[in-house]
């Protein structure tokens, strides 16, 4: 066994719904439960459900084998033949317990400046979300590249860095017709988010434009140079630029 | 020179394992075995570990040579299996002599056969895992006329002239069944469905030629969401049954991407989804609910038959002065 000492079972209530406060935790099928951060605001639920992945991970529970923490919920993923619910649950309950609701941040955010061309066949939908936000085209690169975007997760389908939108006047709406694929390193918009697409998929965001950087290492682990928590800069590049950037990893863009 | 393993009909095949795991956190899909028992399976009949590579046969007819002296195991949907012309058992371990061609035809009921080396083989690692990523662009389909490596010999060991089998060690197979039934518990968002929710176990679905080892797509009469509202997008386990807007159920499987955002009506159990990994398009389905002990306890005895199993392989390997070089 390799299993950490379990927390003090005279901790929270096991048998009523699990309430401390900031936390519910809900069967997610036979393997799975999912942590929802309730009654904070955005900012703070995700910041907790990041922090509990985080203790989940340290005190390496036997059983369980993957987290995914998103923007209020944290998925745990577990071998119920080697472990069970309640373990689980007990332990959630007492890390959040432990966290309260406004953990502190482990690491320092890091920044990275990512190169983007806008436009063209860079960026086919620039032209429809300008007319959809009613702004020009320079105007949605100047809201796209003007501020620091924070990564809240990542995902489908393959690492994808997840950001706040830039701060458009409206939500950007999906495409009516996905694209069966997507460029890698196509930078896309939707609602109020932000994402690089890091591998050739299917996609029904909007494209803005392309960056020629690497944005994953598969022969990293983790693939990823970024996580959760840091803050992407996007800057405009020519097209005649491209060269310059292209294949650069993502994690040399440290800025 | 070492050992190989040469492709002769391909059809359908992949080196397979039972996924990547701990990546999740990291964007990345679990894949693996879609029909993990079975895989298992054939790995602890070989002695193996359990997440050692092995073949995936998916549908189509395969056909393989060892250049060597080997012994193998063939498990998953029913086909027939021959070794040298000479029809042998899936579900036990079988001796195959250099040069004898092992083939496996008429995949039928389920969909994937699994076949595994002693010894196993070599095999490229991505994330800690050999199973194959379509978005990662990782671990393509063999081709007839590739080889793999193999790690070990085994001499022959059944009888020269009577072929007699060897084995009888009774391995937990799997059923399959003409329609299956695959056991769901609540998922997390069952409430949003109110009533229709039950057309989940009212009547059958059948399964869309769309469909994959990312999802399979399900019609039928199709339960409706009576809340409003945009899910936030979050982590979603495998399993999950999601109903988007239109007419087809969603059944989230082993490549999935680990983030979604439609909600989850019902999860497949953990021996569900073993099942699920063998149905075929244009087959038809019943979902079963379960509750969440019943679907643990059934997973428990599932694992269980496989332990008991591995110790029964463990025995008679030792008798027969067989080494299993990986052992778990």
């Amino acid at each position: 066994m390799n299993g950490p000492d379990l927390p003090d079972l005279n901790g929270p209530d096991l048998n009523g719904p699990d309430m401390n406060g900031n936390v519910t935790i809900t069967d997610c099928g036979d393997s799975a439960l999912v942590a929802k951060a309730i009654g904070l605001d955005v900012e703070d639920a995700w910041r907790l459900v990041h922090a509990l992945a985080d203790a989940l991970d340290a005190v390496r529970l036997s059983g369980v084998h993957d987290v995914v923490p998103t923007y209020d919920a944290l998925l745990v993923e577990f071998d119920c033949t080697r472990t069970d619910h309640d373990t689980v649950r007990r332990v959630l309950s007492h890390e959040a317990a432990r966290l309260g609701p406004n953990p502190a941040r482990t690491t320092p955010p890091r920044r990275f400046v990512v190169p983007v061309v806008y436009g063209g066949e860079y960026g086919p939908d620039l032209p429809e979300v300008a007319r959809q936000l009613g702004l020009t085209e320079s105007e949605v690169v100047a809201l796209h590249s003007g501020s620091d975007l924070t990564v809240r997760c990542l995902g489908a389908p393959a690492g994808a860095p997840m950001t706040d939108g830039p701060p458009f006047p409206t939500p950007v709406p999906r495409l009516a017709s996905p694209r069966t694929r997507v460029d890698p390193g196509s930078v896309a918009v939707a609602g109020r988010q932000a994402v690089i697409c890091p591998m050739p998929s299917p996609g029904g965001w909007p494209l803005l434009g392309r960056t020629p950087v690497r944005v994953l290492d598969l022969h990293r682990d983790p693939i990823t140079a970024y996580q959760p928590g840091d803050t992407f800069r996007f800057v405009p590049i020519t097209p005649d630029e491209w060269d310059d950037h292209a294949g650069t990893p993502l994690a040399a863009c440290h800025g | 020179m070492a050992d190989t393993l040469t492709i002769r009909t391909a059809g359908i095949v992949t080196v397979q394992d039972l996924g990547r795991v701990g990546r999740s956190r990291y964007g990345l899909p679990a894949g693996g075995a879609a029909d993990q028992h079975s895989a298992r399976v054939a790995n602890v009949l070989c002695g193996n570990d359990d997440r050692a590579p092995l073949l995936e046969i998916t549908a189509l007819d395969f056909a393989c040579v060892p250049s060597g002296d080997i012994l193998i195991a063939v498990t998953g949907a029913p086909a027939d299996v021959t070794v040298g012309g000479v029809v042998r058992p899936q579900w036990e371990p079988v001796p195959v002599r250099a040069g004898e061609t092992i083939r496996v035809t008429g995949i039928r009921r389920g969909l994937r056969v699994y076949l595994a080396v002693l010894g196993s083989f070599a095999a490229d690692y991505l994330q800690g895992s050999c199973a194959p990523d379509t978005v990662l662009g990782f671990g393509p389909a063999l081709r007839g006329g590739d080889e793999l490596v193999l790690r070990t010999s085994c001499p022959p060991i059944d009888h020269p002239f009577s072929r007699i089998p060897l084995f009888r060690l009774n391995a937990p197979v799997l059923p399959f069944p003409t329609t299956w039934i695959i056991d769901v518990t609540d998922g997390p968002d069952r409430a949003e469905f109110g009533d229709t929710g039950r057309r989940l176990f009212d009547a059958p679905f059948t399964v869309s030629p769309r469909s994959n080892h990312i999802g399979l797509r399900l019609q039928g009469d199709v339960p409706r969401r009576v809340t409003k509202g945009e899910v936030l997008s979050r982590g979603v386990p495998i399993g999950a049954v999601e109903v988007p807007a239109g007419d087809e159920l969603l059944v989230l499987h082993r490549g999935r991407g680990v983030t979604a955002g439609y909600p989850v009506l019902a999860v497949v159990t953990a021996t569900g989804l073993s099942a699920l990994g063998q149905v075929r398009p244009g087959q038809t389905i019943r979902f079963r609910h379960r509750t969440l002990d019943q679907a643990v306890a059934a997973h428990r005895t599932q694992r269980g038959a496989v332990d008991a199993l591995r110790t029964r392989v463990r025995t008679a390997f030792d008798a027969l002065r067989i080494r299993a070089p990986l052992g778990s």
